[in-house]
């Protein structure tokens, strides 16, 4: 860094990129425009500090749950946890075929993986909640509007994480394929797939995980599950059921994730 | 495989406890078909309902731009200034809860803490806390999405931090630094690109997290969706649902770009990225 001639002080800073730059003034634009009371969504830090004390009535009877609501939500999460089965299963089953033509890796030709990544985007842009109105309002209310929202929400999810890691995979398995002369077919049955598998599984296993989370933003649209009876509880503001119910799903999604987690290890 | 057999394949391995758990996950899946009150007549009213709702949605009605791309525009300052809230407790929090920075009570104490706050979802933390304390609005929907954050972003904080390499600590002690200093020469540089492309991909799930949130007053575009859908005015909903589509893809792919460009230079950039989301997803875990 330093020349010869330069022989005391500090050696000189190195000039920050401009990209950096670029980047550190866009952030502080846009936060000041977001924050904003005229352009934005108008954030007092003071006036929330002051407000604060709004919250105690209800965090009063959150903390005293009614126990006697409790047999109350086991029918609802019950079917929570079926819907979140059955799109996890259906939805992931899709995603395996279509992350095959949306990886670099694997698609047959340029066009075909144009197309399958565009609708692909598409399809994840799409927000849960999106997807449960619309199906709701073609079905009508009940488990399968969610059923069939949280399909196209586990396509989305796990056909992204999937196609990316069918691009990253070891190309030798591949290379030994073409070598002896398997179709393309072949070649994906029997040197990807084993790579990608377990990456699959735990995949698959996430999109189990965000459904049953996803419960809360279903019900309140219709779709079924616990977040109908929480969209009730909290429209007649009974707190203390309210509390069973955010109380319940955390015990379920605890236990799922503890599971889960585990499952993982054995995979990867 | 044992030295006597001499001729034809190797046996297979054994494939029962695979198999075992395949059936464990097929009965799942049966029990939930089975119990789940569904009826399947239900299904056939799907091609034609979607198509009707499809062919009614176009041509979208245009001039309902004027309510949307506000409705979204206020969705994305949700989100951003919901993923700055998160990132900014983030830090604290992720660094107690790296072992290797922290002590080991603090930390376990830390990820407990953490693992609670992930548990709230959004929607929860919208209705019970945040709308009492702010009103309706997006100010609710932002802390909501901040704070849900927190929870996932300090767990990856506190993850990112623990895998970093000890020498720069180490250096940066040798020459007398403590305590906050230690973190900010020896930690920090190691894993803020790291912690910035996880920052983003938050952004981007937070744009979608936060559609719900319409829906009980806390802001966004959310709110024009239910309103457009539920009472079946089909071309401002059609009108609303390209705005929401076409931002996300567009944020979808700046966001992209930029976290691409951050990791780029250490190692080959697809499998830097995939590691990076997966992560983020697998860890994360809460886009909805």
């Amino acid at each position: 860094m330093t020349t010869a001639a330069q022989v005391s002080g500090r050696p000189a800073k190195p000039p920050r990129s401009r990209a950096l730059i670029a980047g550190i003034v866009a952030f502080v634009v846009i936060t000041a425009i977001s924050v904003s009371e005229r352009f934005g969504i108008g954030l007092d830090i003071v006036e929330l500090i002051g407000d604060l004390w709004r919250v105690q009535p209800i965090l009063e009877q959150l903390v005293s749950p009614n126990w006697e609501f409790l047999p109350k939500v086991v029918d609802p999460m019950l079917e929570t946890l079926q819907i979140a089965i059955i799109a996890a299963f259906i939805g992931c089953g899709i995603a395996l075929p279509i992350s095959f033509l949306a990886s670099r890796t694997t698609v047959p030709n340029r066009p075909t993986l144009t197309i399958t990544r565009g609708i692909l985007s598409v399809v994840r842009a799409i927000p849960d909640f999106l997807y449960a109105l619309i199906f709701v309002a073609a079905v009508g209310i009940g488990p399968l509007p969610g059923i069939l929202a949280l399909i196209f929400f586990n396509i989305g999810v796990v056909a992204k994480l999937l196609s990316e890691t069918i691009d990253g995979v070891d190309p030798g398995p591949i290379e030994a394929a073409d070598a002896g002369g398997s179709t393309r077919t072949q070649m994906v049955r029997w040197s990807v797939l084993p790579q990608v598998l377990p990456n699959y599984v735990a995949f698959s296993l996430y999109a189990f995980e965000l459904n049953v989370r996803a419960s809360t933003v279903l019900g309140f649209v219709g779709a079924g599950g616990i977040g109908f009876l929480l969209k009730v509880q909290y429209g007649f503001s009974l707190w203390s059921n309210v509390s069973v119910i955010i109380i319940s799903l955390f015990v379920v999604v605890f236990f799922i994730e503890i599971v889960s987690i585990r499952l993982r290890r054995r995979l990867v | 495989m044992a030295m006597g057999t001499t001729t034809g394949r190797p046996e297979k391995p054994s494939n029962l406890k695979r198999n075992l758990w395949i059936l464990g996950a097929a009965a799942l899946f049966l029990w939930a078909a089975i119990s789940v009150n569904v009826d399947i007549t239900d299904l056939a009213a799907l091609p034609s309902g979607l198509w009707a709702i499809l062919t009614a949605m176009f041509p979208p009605e245009w001039s309902y731009l004027e309510n949307a791309v506000p409705a979204m525009i206020e969705s994305l300052q949700m989100a951003w200034v919901g993923t700055i809230i998160g990132a900014v407790l983030s830090l604290p929090l992720g660094f107690l809860g790296a072992r290797n920075v922290s002590s080991p009570l603090v930390s376990n104490i830390m990820r407990q803490i953490l693992n609670a706050i992930r548990a709230f979802p959004e929607l929860i933390l919208a209705i019970a806390i945040f709308i009492p304390i702010a009103g309706f609005g997006p100010v609710a929907g932002a802390l909501a999405i901040g704070i849900h954050s927190a929870g996932t972003l300090g767990k990856l904080t506190a993850e990112a931090i623990e895998g970093i390499d000890e020498g720069p600590m180490e250096a940066a002690r040798a020459t007398g630094a403590r305590g906050l200093q230690v973190q900010r020469w020896g930690v920090v540089p190691q894993v803020l690109p790291e912690l910035v492309g996880f920052w983003l991909y938050r952004f981007e799930i937070n744009i979608r997290a936060g559609a719900v949130l319409g829906v009980v007053g806390a802001g966004g575009i959310g709110f024009l969706l239910q309103q457009t859908i539920t009472f079946t005015q089909w071309p401002k909903a059609g009108t609303t649902i390209l705005v929401v589509i076409v931002a996300t893809i567009i944020v979808d792919t700046i966001s992209g770009t930029v976290r691409r460009r951050i990791i780029e230079g250490s190692e080959a950039r697809t499998v830097a990225e995939v590691d990076l989301v997966a992560k983020a997803q697998i860890d994360g875990a809460g886009s909805a």
